[in-house]
């Protein structure tokens, strides 16, 4: 088992300001640990060089328009999607890189050139519509990946699982009508966090009605409750749904220490996840399994552990001893889940069986 | 005056080096003192010796014949992947505590059992960006481990478990160079030789021998780093296979663009992160026994026509009349009644002979299967390099003078070379370098650094460590500044300092031009 890391020294370059929580070094301190740990030497790992998403891959996704404003600004080197959403010099070639990367890593699982890959990219995608971006995002490499592979290859049904705590509101909105990509969305409740979007009534449009998931989260979250949701939700729509390639878009911030989210996820209980997310992969889907970092702003105590712990699960390798140091202590305890479950099933129930 | 000293399986080789080869000499090595002998023959005390630079293949046969000691491979883990991953002992046992990639102990360090060997080696996790919880490992071991070696001495860089493994080696290694080293000291002393000391590394540079004994692992290489940095200094060679012919073994490598080609390097059950010269060492040289089947892969003494017993493949090439000058008294008689024994001597000669060049000839083929010229040294150099080369579809074959002696040339001719790495964290307020050791100091906190200061800081402190390691003025060390990196630490939203990484490396090289222009 070789696991594809797709990286760039250039996904380094944007910055937004000197203090955003969006900064470089949420993947510098991993590629320490990962090296540390002798993962980027080890035949577990290849690293992948991602090459930037061409034209006609965004334009599957993105408005003209939009493309031809960001790279406008991009540069110039000045001015902002949004109030957190900086555009500088780098951000026009390092979106495309971003993109890229995904698009590259889902197409080497659906070719079948290695069986798992995992994007270390920034920025991320999953807050950028066809034509706007904020909360830190460009251009969706979620979706400019998955309609590369439909288009390119014999992949048409995908499953895309986002867990980071954030709601997938782009990525939601350029899939919403259509039954091909389905976008389950597990998330810290749009009432306590941005984007304010996510809630189980949003359930897709027209075609797509159905295959739009959301499953809002209370603050405090923590890995058992994940894990019954996984098994609750997730699993019993993954078997139905039969899809070609499981795609899972990796956020880090439902960790206990990021600081700007409310979750209490463990770097144990993202070992879980993916270990999880393997499984119905091989169930599934001959094991075609691909995943990019999201968000996570633990930049010191959670990334480096949740990275590893996910990359981990994907390489196959073994993960009991990956945890956070002691001097970080997770929550205690984590509200219950039974409610949402509850309300999900009723919800969805005359889409699928539960 | 630089003195170059090869101690090989079966000779001592030594020359005299200024700007140019002043003397040279060999002896058996099975010989009492041999160093002692072969310095009062070449130095008539008139001679101020400014160093002296050793090469033994002491280190390598240990190792390939699993002679080294035992280790307790004690490692601090900390969270990660399975801390099986660095179990490189013999015995492994996991310590508490935790060093994180900031260089902060998150967990205190505490290892409660006792090691089973009196070789030791203790390597945290991050070790290189804090020395501090292996030191106090080290502390709290018992006063009766022999030898202990500490993960932040092994050399810079982010790796664990390559870590663990070169610091094992480098923990049973130690006791074997100590010995060997303490050898050459006595050698030195009874001939008046008051110079620094050195030993070359298997990436044909070299380390004082205070450098060398935390980290011997960095010497196992070294038989065949000095032969291929010899030859390279002897014929000025930029591309080529080098054949060093010895008593026992051959050494095949490879030269390209002026310097030996190198790999990380594994001896016996030894696994190091250290870079050695790429070497395809047979068991095969002018003193291997030869049986009326061929030849035996075995040493059992002298060539007949050097005052040995047995048929050998020297007394092959004498035999068939191969043999061209060796530099020494040849007793060609003595070598035609030794293959008497067999049936028919002269097609048993032209066997092994035939056998010996095919079977470099394969070797050369691995190691450098593009190469359009050969260079051999060692004293069958001259008989057998057109052959080779034949053999190998060579065009050109060459032997320079003083090709005998070829492995100490490459000692007189090295000099020092260390990597540096530096990682600076002003939001905590330290440096830390790791090159020979590694050591922490402060820096002013929030200090910030543009990439010339990067750089300077990296070639300053590359050339610090070189000098540390004997390098003497600075025209010895370019440095090679190969990666840097920086970025802000924001703390409580204000960006509260900057973390800096660089490595540079004081780079191999010829510390002396011999005028060679190939």
């Amino acid at each position: 088992m070789t696991l594809a890391l797709y990286y760039h020294e250039d996904y380094l370059l944007h910055e937004h300001t000197p203090t955003h929580p969006e900064r470089r070094e949420r993947l510098q301190y991993t590629m320490d640990q990962l090296r540390e740990e002798g993962l980027l030497d080890s035949p577990a790992v290849d690293i992948c060089a991602p090459e930037p998403a061409s034209t006609a891959d965004l334009h599957r996704v993105h408005d003209g328009e939009y493309l031809d404003r960001l790279r406008y600004m991009s540069r110039r080197g000045e001015g902002q999607l949004s109030v957190d959403t900086h555009v500088s010099e780098h951000v026009w070639e390092q979106a495309r890189l971003a993109a890229g990367g995904v698009a590259d890593a889902v197409e080497a699982v659906a070719t079948g050139t290695h069986p798992r890959s995992f994007v270390m990219a920034r920025p991320g995608g999953h807050h950028a519509f066809a034509d706007d971006g904020h909360g830190f995002c460009y251009l969706n490499n979620t979706a400019v990946a998955l309609r590369r592979v439909q288009a390119t290859t014999d992949v048409d049904r995908i499953l895309l699982w986002d867990w980071d705590a954030h709601h997938c509101d782009g990525t939601q909105s350029i899939f919403a009508d259509d039954p091909s990509v389905l976008v389950m969305s597990t998330h810290q409740s749009g009432r306590t966090l941005f984007p304010g979007t996510g809630f189980v009534r949003e359930v897709g449009a027209g075609a797509g009605e159905g295959y739009t998931v959301n499953v809002p989260l209370s603050p405090r979250t923590g890995d058992d409750a994940y894990l019954r949701v996984v098994e609750e939700i997730f699993e019993p729509i993954a078997e139905q749904y039969d899809p070609d390639l499981l795609f899972v878009e990796a956020g880090q911030d439902n960790h206990f220490t990021d600081p700007i989210t409310d979750l209490g996820v463990t770097a144990q209980g993202y070992a879980r996840l993916m270990e999880r997310a393997v499984d119905a992969a091989d169930e599934l889907c001959d094991g075609r399994l691909a995943a990019s970092l999201a968000g996570g702003y633990g930049i010191e105590g959670g990334l480096p552990y949740t990275n590893l712990a996910v990359i981990a699960s994907l390489a196959g390798l073994e993960t009991s001893n990956i945890r956070e140091p002691a001097l970080y202590e997770p929550p205690s305890a984590s509200p219950g889940v039974e409610r949402v479950i509850d309300r999900v099933k009723e919800r969805h129930g005359e889409y699928w069986d539960f | 005056m630089h003195v170059g000293i090869d101690t090989g399986g079966t000779n001592v080789d030594a020359v005299l080096v200024d700007d140019g080869i002043r003397a040279s000499g060999k002896v058996p090595g099975d010989r009492d003192n041999p160093v002692e002998h072969l310095l009062e023959e070449l130095l008539d005390g008139q001679q101020a010796v400014e160093r002296v630079v050793v090469a033994t293949t002491l280190l390598l046969n240990a190792a390939v014949q699993e002679r080294l000691p035992a280790c307790t491979n004690v490692l601090v883990p900390g969270p990660g992947l399975s801390p099986e991953r660095a179990f490189h002992g013999e015995a492994n046992h996991v310590a508490a505590g935790c060093v994180d990639h900031r260089g902060r102990v998150t967990e205190e360090p505490a290892y409660e059992r006792r090691p089973a060997t009196e070789t030791v080696a203790v390597t945290a996790k991050f070790g290189t960006r804090n020395p501090e919880p292996e030191r106090e490992l080290r502390e709290t071991l018992d006063s009766d481990a022999a030898s202990v070696a500490l993960g932040h001495a092994a050399g810079p860089g982010l790796n664990f478990p390559d870590r663990a493994a070169t610091t094992v080696a480098n923990a049973r290694t130690a006791g074997t160079f100590a010995g060997f080293a303490s050898e050459i000291d006595d050698a030195l002393d009874t001939v008046g030789v008051d110079a620094p000391v050195y030993y070359l590394k298997g990436d044909a540079a070299m380390l004082s021998a205070d450098a060398m004994a935390t980290r011997p692992a960095q010497a196992l290489r070294a038989g065949p780093a000095a032969s291929a940095l010899g030859l390279v200094a002897l014929t000025g060679v930029e591309d080529a296979v080098c054949v060093d012919i010895g008593g026992t073994t051959t050494d095949v490598t490879r030269v390209t663009d002026g310097f030996p080609v190198t790999e990380p390097v594994e001896a016996g059950s030894l696994e190091t992160g250290y870079d050695g010269v790429r070497a395809v060492d047979l068991p095969l040289g002018g003193d291997t026994r030869v049986a009326a089947d061929g030849l035996t892969g075995r040493r059992e003494g002298h060539a007949s026509a050097f005052g040995g017993d047995e048929p050998t493949l020297t007394d092959a090439l004498s035999v068939t009349g191969a043999l061209e000058d060796t530099g020494g008294a040849l007793d060609s008689e003595a070598a035609r009644t030794a293959f008497e024994s067999f049936e028919r001597p002269r097609a048993v000669a032209a066997g092994v002979v035939d056998s010996y060049v095919s079977r470099v000839a394969d070797a050369i083929a691995s190691v450098a299967p593009n190469a359009t010229r050969l260079v051999a040294g060692g004293v069958l150099a001259p008989s057998l390099a057109d052959r080779l080369a034949d053999a190998a579809g060579i065009g050109e074959s060459l032997v320079p003078d003083h090709a005998a002696v070829a492995g100490a040339v490459g000692c007189a001719t090295a000099r020092v070379s260390v990597e540096t790495g530096i990682h600076i964290d002003s939001a905590r307020g330290t440096v830390t370098v790791s090159a020979l050791g590694t050591e922490t100091e402060p820096v002013e906190r929030g200090r910030t650094f543009d990439d010339d200061e990067v750089a300077t800081l990296a070639i300053e402190r590359a050339r610090e460590a070189a000098r540390r390691a004997g390098a003497q003025s600075d025209t010895e060390m370019p440095v090679n500044v190969r990666h840097t990196r920086r970025f802000n630490v924001v703390e409580k939203a204000r960006v509260a300092g900057q973390v800096v990484d660089a490595t540079a490396q004081v780079e191999p090289g010829l510390g002396v031009e011999l005028g060679g222009d190939r």
